[in-house]
């Protein structure tokens, strides 16, 4: 397992979080989006069992229904406010990007749930990722047009 | 046969839970969430003590819910014994059956050894001691390794956990093959192998125990009489001795021997389960 998995909103630090997650899959079963999927023997050993979000098949809505229910402390069960959440940062790819490559697109600009905050469009009309304000939630990745994402989330 | 009629209807419960949750949960009904490993029954948290005791170790720290979760597991057993493994947990209810499937098949003869019919090619006395040093060794290697490793091979949590990813994601991970391998173990190699000498589920569970919890107790006086027929010994499929006394920890309280032994004798039946 090379690629590090983006977890559920409220997750603690992954050196943290794989110690505390208990592998319930509590948290999938709340999902109403079934964002969160349960990591195989196939990811690794260390993972098996765990939570995780893959954007680009459905990314996380930010209901935030899933931080409550678990058991262990895993996901910070306090976290309420969907701005709060960390799950990792968008990062755009500029040669994929249709907006940098001079095509007009705002479709990450319009999706994201932190609205003009996390990603805005700058002068020329190119989205720019505010690192302090993303969430992380994979929306942006899920929505982009291009083939593959010119917008992806890496997890913290 | 009564205590086997409740067991059953225990066993068919837990796997029915197993599979209703997922499902109930997918359609928005959320009164009962979560797998074997940690459910929540309209708000009580419970949770596996050898999953939760893991995540205490690995993470030095101890969630005040977590804790508060593995109190109902823990007070089962210490007040009925592993009743977990003999009357919920799914991987003995698959093992029981493929055991019982087993032994209705006249043995080949290079699986003839054993005497009790079945295919094992092993035919050990019970010890509780390798199950101890494995559950050991795992729960050393949780705070080394930074996470849960005695949860890679719990068959019941994996058996609850891919039932309800099949029910979300319409797949299962390649872990649901422990269950393939344990059945076939314990059918060609040591019989009832798993639950007897591995599995750190069981073991765990058995460290919750005191004088006053339920044990099946041998009786031998004026009112109760033991007529020798063995049938007791020969209904344990974790072969164990109930007449020896000394069954636990690994004696988890299915109650088979005393069920056979008031088959055999309807009065005064030296078997029986105290607390």
């Amino acid at each position: 397992m090379n690629k590090k998995l983006l977890r559920p909103p409220g997750a603690l630090a992954e050196i943290d979080f794989s110690a505390k997650c208990i592998r319930c899959g509590k948290c999938s079963q709340s999902c109403p989006y079934k964002s969160i999927k349960t990591a195989t023997l196939l990811d690794g050993l260390t993972v098996m069992g765990t939570p995780f979000i893959k954007a680009r098949e459905m990314p996380c809505y930010l209901c935030m229904k899933c931080p409550p229910v678990c058991p262990s402390g895993a996901l910070d069960r306090k976290l309420k406010n969907k701005q709060d959440v960390r799950m990792g940062t968008a990062r755009i790819n500029k040669k994929q990007c249709l907006a940098w490559q001079g095509t007009l697109c705002r479709s990450c600009y319009q999706s994201c749930p932190v609205f003009d905050e996390a990603i805005k469009m700058d002068n020329e009309l190119r989205p720019v990722v505010d690192e302090k304000k993303c969430v992380g939630c994979g929306i942006c990745e899920n929505v982009c047009p291009v083939e593959p994402a010119a917008i992806e989330v890496k997890a913290k | 046969m009564r205590i086997r009629v409740l067991r059953r209807i225990a066993q068919i419960l837990t796997v029915f839970l197993i599979i209703a949750i997922p499902v109930l949960n997918k359609k928005g009904v959320t009164l009962i969430t979560g797998t074997l490993y940690s459910l929540s029954v309209d708000g009580i948290w419970i949770t596996d003590p050898l999953s939760g005791f893991q995540v205490i170790i690995s993470s030095f720290s101890a969630d005040r819910i977590l804790l508060l979760s593995m109190v109902i597991p823990a007070a089962l057993a210490l007040a009925f014994g592993r009743v977990f493994c003999g009357w919920m947990c799914p991987q003995n209810a698959i093992s029981e059956f493929f055991d019982y499937i087993s032994r209705k098949i006249p043995p080949l003869p290079p699986f003839s050894k054993g005497g009790m019919g079945g295919f094992q090619i092993f035919n050990i006395t019970p010890s509780a001691k390798p199950r101890y040093v494995i559950m050991f060794l795992l729960l050393v290697s949780a705070p080394l390794l930074g996470f849960p490793v005695a949860n890679l091979i719990s068959a019941p949590g994996i058996i609850s956990v891919q039932v309800s990813k099949y029910f979300y994601e319409g797949i299962v991970g390649l872990e649901l093959g422990l269950i393939g391998i344990i059945v076939i173990s314990e059918v060609f190699i040591i019989r009832r192998g798993w639950c007897n000498y591995i599995c750190p589920v069981g073991s765990f569970l058995g460290i919750f125990r005191f004088k006053r919890t339920m044990k099946v107790i041998y009786t031998e006086d004026s009112e109760h009489t033991c007529g020798g027929c063995m049938e007791c010994v020969t209904a344990c499929q974790l072969g164990l001795n109930p007449m020896e006394g000394r069954i636990y920890p690994l004696c988890h309280n299915c109650g088979d021997c005393i069920d056979i032994c008031e088959k055999i004798k309807s009065r005064g039946k030296p078997l029986s389960f105290k607390f």
